[in-house]
C-alpha cells in the first residue's frame, strides 16, 4: 500500500463507523466540559477564599493534576480503581479522567479571572453593604466571566484534543475507530488524514463559534 | 502488592525509565526549538507568504491531537512511503513536530516583546534583517523566552508518556511492563509510582519556571498577579493603607489652595 495508490473508495463502507466515532468524541468531550467548568469555578472560589484548608486543597489538586500526564490519570482510573472494588467502564473512566484533568486547568483560568477584576469593584460592592455572597454573585462573577471567556474556548478545544487519549483505554471514539478500521484495511494514511482533518475542523469551528458567541461580552469594557 | 525483594529492582527500572523520558523530551525540545525559531521568525516577519505558511503550520499542528500525530508517523508514513520507522525515531519526530509549533509561539511572543526602537536603531546602523535578528533582537528575546520554554518542556514531558503506546519504553512504558510481568499480583502501586515520578519532575520544573518568570517580570505586574484584593484581610489592609484622616485631608486641601 503506497502513496501511489491512495484509494478512498475502500473506506466508504467504513464511513458510518467513523461518523459514530466522531459523535462519541463529541459526547465524551461535552460531558467532560459540562463537569469541569462548574467544578472549575467552584475550585477557583476555594482557591481565593479565606478558608486555609479549602485553599490548600484546591491548590494541591491543581498542582498535582497539572503535573501528571492525562494518560497516567486515565490508566489509574481504568486499571487501579477496579482493583479496589470500584468497577468502572472505559467510557466512564474516559469522561472522568478528562474532567479531572480539565478541572485543574479551569480552576487556574477562573482564578486568573478573579485576579483580573479590579480591587475597586470588590470595595465598591462591599461599601454598598452587599453580603459577601452577593458581592461575588452580583458584581464579581459576571465580570470574571467576561475575562475568562476566551480562555474557556481554548480549554474546550484542548478537551476535544485530549479526548483522543481515551482511545487508549478503549473508549470507542474517533481515534479508536480509526485505528481499528486501519488494522483491518491497512489504509492508515487515508484514515489518519481523515481523522486529523476532523480534529482540525472541530478545533477551528469551536474557536470560531465561541468567538462569535462570546465576542461582544468578551470585548465589552470592564467597569473600573 | 510486590514483594520487597523485587521492589528495589523495579525502582531502578522506573528510574531508568524516568531518565529516558527526560532524554526523549529534551531531544525533542532541542529539535523543536530549532524549528520553532525559524517558524517564529517567519510568523513575526512582514512577508505575507512566510507569515501564512508559519501560521498554517502552527494552527494545523496545534489542532491535531498528539496521539494522531504519533500514529501518523508510526503507522501511516511507513506504509505509504514503504520505509521502516522504529518507535524511537517515530516518537522523537512526532514530539519535535508537536514541540516546534508551541515553541514558534514562544519565539514569536519573545520577538514581539522587543520594543520597536531596538529594530529601528539597529536598522539605522545599516544592519541587514538577519543580523538585526541575530545580534540585537534574539539575545534580548531569549531572556523573555526562558520561562515559557520551561512550560513547553513540562508539557512535552507529559505528552511523551504517549510514546509508550507505540512500544517506546520510557517511564510509563517501564511501569506498564512491570505491571504486565506481575499480572497475577495487585500492582496498583506501580502506576502510582509512575505518576509520582512525573509529578516530581514536572512540579520542580514548573516551580523553576515560575521563579524565573517572577525575576524577569516588571515589579508592577508582580503586584497585580499577587493581588489578593478579594481576600477580605488584604482588602481591609488596602483600605487602611489608603485611608486618610479628615485632619490630613484638610491640610492637603489647604496646601492645594496655597495656605500653609
Amino acid at each position: 500500500v503506497g502513496l501511489s495508490d491512495l484509494n478512498l473508495r475502500v473506506l466508504i463502507p467504513h464511513l458510518p463507523m467513523l461518523g459514530w466515532g466522531a459523535l462519541n468524541t463529541i459526547e465524551i468531550s461535552a460531558l467532560a466540559i459540562a463537569l469541569s467548568f462548574p467544578l472549575g469555578l467552584f475550585g477557583a472560589l476555594m482557591r481565593i477564599g479565606d478558608n486555609r484548608l479549602l485553599r490548600a486543597l484546591a491548590t494541591g489538586y491543581v498542582e498535582t493534576i497539572r503535573n501528571i500526564p492525562l494518560l497516567v490519570v486515565l490508566y489509574i482510573l481504568f486499571l487501579v480503581l477496579p482493583l479496589y472494588g470500584i468497577p468502572i467502564s472505559a467510557f466512564a473512566a474516559g469522561v472522568l479522567g478528562l474532567a479531572i484533568n480539565s478541572t485543574a486547568f479551569t480552576i487556574e483560568i477562573f482564578r486568573g479571572g478573579f485576579t483580573g477584576v479590579p480591587a475597586a469593584q470588590y470595595e465598591a460592592a462591599q461599601s454598598l453593604g452587599l453580603r459577601p455572597a452577593l458581592v461575588m454573585g452580583l458584581v464579581v462573577v459576571p465580570q470574571v466571566f467576561r475575562i475568562v471567556l476566551p480562555s474557556l474556548g481554548n480549554q474546550i478545544v484542548s478537551v476535544v484534543l485530549g479526548s483522543a487519549q481515551a482511545s487508549i483505554i478503549g473508549v470507542a471514539e474517533l481515534t479508536y475507530r480509526t485505528q481499528s478500521i486501519g488494522s483491518s484495511t491497512f489504509r492508515y494514511f487515508e484514515l489518519f488524514t481523515i481523522a486529523a482533518l476532523f480534529y482540525i475542523a472541530c478545533a477551528q469551528a469551536i474557536s470560531l463559534v465561541w468567538r462569535l458567541l462570546t465576542g461582544r461580552a468578551a470585548h465589552a469594557p470592564l467597569g473600573t | 502488592m510486590l514483594s520487597s525483594g523485587h521492589l528495589l529492582n523495579y525502582l531502578l527500572l522506573l528510574l531508568r525509565g524516568l531518565t529516558i523520558t527526560l532524554e526523549l523530551s529534551l531531544g525533542s525540545l532541542v529539535l523543536g526549538s530549532l524549528g520553532g525559531v525559524v517558524l517564529g521568525a517567519m510568523r513575526s516577519s512582514s512577508w505575507r507568504v512566510f507569515k501564512g505558511i508559519a501560521l498554517a503550520y502552527i494552527e494545523t499542528v496545534r489542532s491535531i491531537p498528539f496521539v494522531i500525530l504519533l500514529f501518523f508517523v508510526f503507522f501511516a508514513v511507513p506504509l505509504a512511503f514503504d520505509i521502516d520507522i522504529p518507535p524511537y525515531p517515530a516518537a522523537i519526530a512526532a514530539l519535535s513536530v508537536h514541540c516546534s509549533a508551541y515553541m514558534a509561539e514562544v519565539v514569536r511572543s519573545g520577538i514581539e516583546s522587543i520594543p520597536k526602537g531596538q529594530w529601528e536603531a539597529a536598522a539605522s546602523l545599516g544592519l541587514p534583517y538577519h543580523r538585526i535578528m541575530r545580534h540585537v533582537v534574539l539575545p534580548q528575546a531569549l531572556r523573555v523566552m526562558i520561562p515559557p520554554t520551561i512550560g513547553v518542556y513540562v508539557s512535552t514531558i507529559k505528552e511523551s508518556s504517549l510514546a509508550s503506546i507505540i512500544g517506546f519504553v520510557e517511564l510509563l512504558g517501564q511501569g506498564m511492563a512491570i505491571r504486565e510481568a506481575n499480572s497475577l499480583r495487585n500492582t496498583a502501586d506501580v502506576l502510582v509510582a509512575v505518576a509520582l515520578g512525573y509529578f516530581v519532575i514536572c512540579f520542580s520544573l514548573s516551580q523553576l519556571g515560575r521563579y524565573l518568570e517572577h525575576r524577569t517580570m516588571p515589579q508592577s505586574r508582580q503586584v497585580r498577579q499577587r493581588g489578593g484584593a478579594f481576600r477580605s484581610g488584604s482588602l481591609r489592609a488596602a483600605i487602611a493603607a489608603n485611608f486618610r484622616s479628615p485632619a490630613s485631608l484638610l491640610t492637603a486641601s489647604r496646601r492645594r489652595v496655597g495656605l500653609r
